[in-house]
């Protein structure tokens, strides 16, 4: 017996006996090679099967079988908040992403480094005003878009049973959309971000019992100042982001699950 | 010959251990031997199962492999149209209404107005509720809780209402007409809403219109919304009514009163 690795199904002289194009045999190739490794054969079936479940097996549309399409049309923009959240999202990630290559969460320095970076972006960065301009003009529409899919929600009853949970999901997600706001809002460090930072930790503090730790958690000190700025910025770029995408997935993905509430 | 092929053998030879290919259990099998939760789960998921084919054997619904409005063309073409629309917009108003920057953060200048972003004001708004915070007698007129408690609870109070809000109103209804009274609340609920964001700036309202006060403002921001629920509730009862009074007129159409 020899040493040597035998292929037991020997795939390269099948490959030999096959008549492809360029193409086809590069794809080939590389579907060979994880095969090799992963065995994605065993996983076909799974794949297959979520294949036909999501594409073909979806349940008639209460749009369909009233045939409502053609009365549903111009209801449509209000059915697409959801989606204009998330672009709304997606806009605001982006050019978050590239804010945060110039911007400093320090208080440090006169005026401070958060602020003077702020004015650096506003300023002298190429495109930086501009940057910032649709950043918080994409938040702005976030939050909106997101108040207004609620309201369509309720007033067409699409929270009820079996969507429930979603719509505790989407009570969550609303929460810590205004969360990023807030957290946003304090980051440039003007006088506005320094007094709503003050309100936020007098509101913290007023809580009894854990008032004071809750303060120390998220706020990190009475007064406004450099663990305040430090937290608001790790919330606003790693927190916050992580969770939020996570259950927009979630969301969506329950959304796709149980199909869109057509109105009756 | 048939014993010694039952008894297990310690040295390793003769037959192997495996069951022959007509006594290996079928899936169907081990799912069935099992006991227990696995046991109770399983045979809950099988009754669905032979239910969900009974009813397909039963239902003169044909299956189809594409239902619905397609995804490809329409259904993306739609979508494209309006999300390049919304981020259009939203690049628009940020070239052309830039946002405001003012002076460094100060912690010994006040500033007159301190506000946050528009989407708190109805939090905002909330901590301004401090006239109608009981206060006790026992107390000396003390309150019972700080404004500022008095708001979180309540911003905590509005949350769980929402979150409970789907396993309250139950029931298949979808539209507001089918059901005035939770349009009603949520009108309500919508319009408190905002009057409760006026209420976070009540004093530029007063300085800003004239005939209004900053008492006036409160008074408002509780009488407003219910005002605005009754209308919505009569007005949605009067559709209702209507769309009956349609049923009803095209059901004595069809069988005419003896």
């Amino acid at each position: 017996m020899s040493m040597k690795r035998r292929d037991e199904f020997d795939r390269r002289a099948w490959l030999a006996e096959q008549d492809l194009t360029h193409l086809e045999e590069v794809y080939l190739r590389g579907l060979m090679f994880l095969d090799r490794r992963f065995r994605l054969v065993d996983y076909l079936e799974v794949m297959e099967d979520m294949y036909y479940k999501i594409n073909l097996q979806l349940p008639k549309s209460h749009t369909e079988q009233y045939n409502l399409d053609n009365k549903f049309w111009y209801w449509y923009p209000l059915y697409s908040l959801g989606l204009l959240t998330l672009l709304a999202y997606i806009v605001a990630a982006v050019t978050g992403a590239l804010l945060g290559f110039y911007y400093a969460p320090s208080v440090a320095g006169d005026p401070a480094d958060a602020y003077s970076q702020m004015l650096f972006i506003m300023g002298d960065l190429d495109f930086g005003f501009m940057l910032r301009s649709i950043h918080r003009w994409a938040a702005q529409f976030m939050v909106a878009a997101v108040f207004l899919h609620m309201l369509r929600v309720y007033f067409t009853g699409a929270y009820k049973e079996p969507r429930e949970l979603n719509w505790i999901i989407g009570v969550i997600l609303l929460v810590l959309t205004i969360g990023f706001g807030f957290t946003g809002y304090l980051l440039p460090w003007n006088q506005l971000s320094f007094w709503a930072g003050q309100i936020g930790i007098e509101m913290a503090l007023t809580t009894p019992i854990i008032g004071e730790w809750v303060d120390e958690l998220i706020f990190g000190g009475s007064e406004p100042g450099q663990p305040t700025l430090m937290r608001m910025y790790i919330l606003h770029v790693f927190f916050l982001p992580f969770i939020v995408t996570a259950l927009i997935a979630i969301h969506i993905g329950i959304v796709w699950m149980q199909g869109i509430a057509e109105p009756h | 010959m048939t014993d010694e092929t039952d008894q297990t053998r310690t040295d390793g030879g003769g037959q192997p251990a495996l069951p022959p290919d007509d006594k290996t259990p079928t899936w169907h099998e081990r799912k069935a031997r099992k006991d227990g939760l696995a046991r109770l789960t399983y045979e809950y998921f099988e009754r669905g199962r032979l239910e969900d084919q009974r009813l397909r054997q039963e239902s003169d619904y044909i299956e189809r492999d594409v239902l619905g409005f397609p995804t490809w063309p329409h259904e993306t073409i739609r979508n494209l149209s309006i999300g390049s629309f919304f981020v259009g917009m939203i690049i628009l108003l940020a070239a052309t209404l830039p946002p405001h920057f003012g002076d460094e953060g100060d912690p010994s200048v006040t500033p007159e107005v301190i506000l946050p972003d528009w989407y708190l004001y109805p939090a905002f708004g909330v901590l301004q509720l401090d006239p109608i915070n009981p206060s006790l007698a026992l107390l000396g007129g003390d309150k019972l809780v700080s404004d500022e408690l008095y708001g979180v609870v309540a911003t905590g109070v509005l949350v769980g209402v929402l979150v409970v809000y789907p396993f309250v109103n139950k029931g298949a209804a979808r539209r507001p007409v089918e059901e005035p009274f939770w349009a009603a609340v949520g009108m309500v609920g919508l319009s408190f809403g905002f009057t409760i964001s006026v209420l976070s700036i009540d004093q530029l309202v007063a300085d800003r219109m004239t005939g209004m006060t900053a008492p006036l403002v409160f008074d408002l921001t509780f009488i407003a919304p219910v005002v605005i629920g009754v209308v919505t509730y009569a007005v949605l009862r009067a559709m209702r009514e209507g769309y009956m009074y349609e049923l009803n007129r095209r059901y004595y159409r069809l069988r005419p009163p003896r």
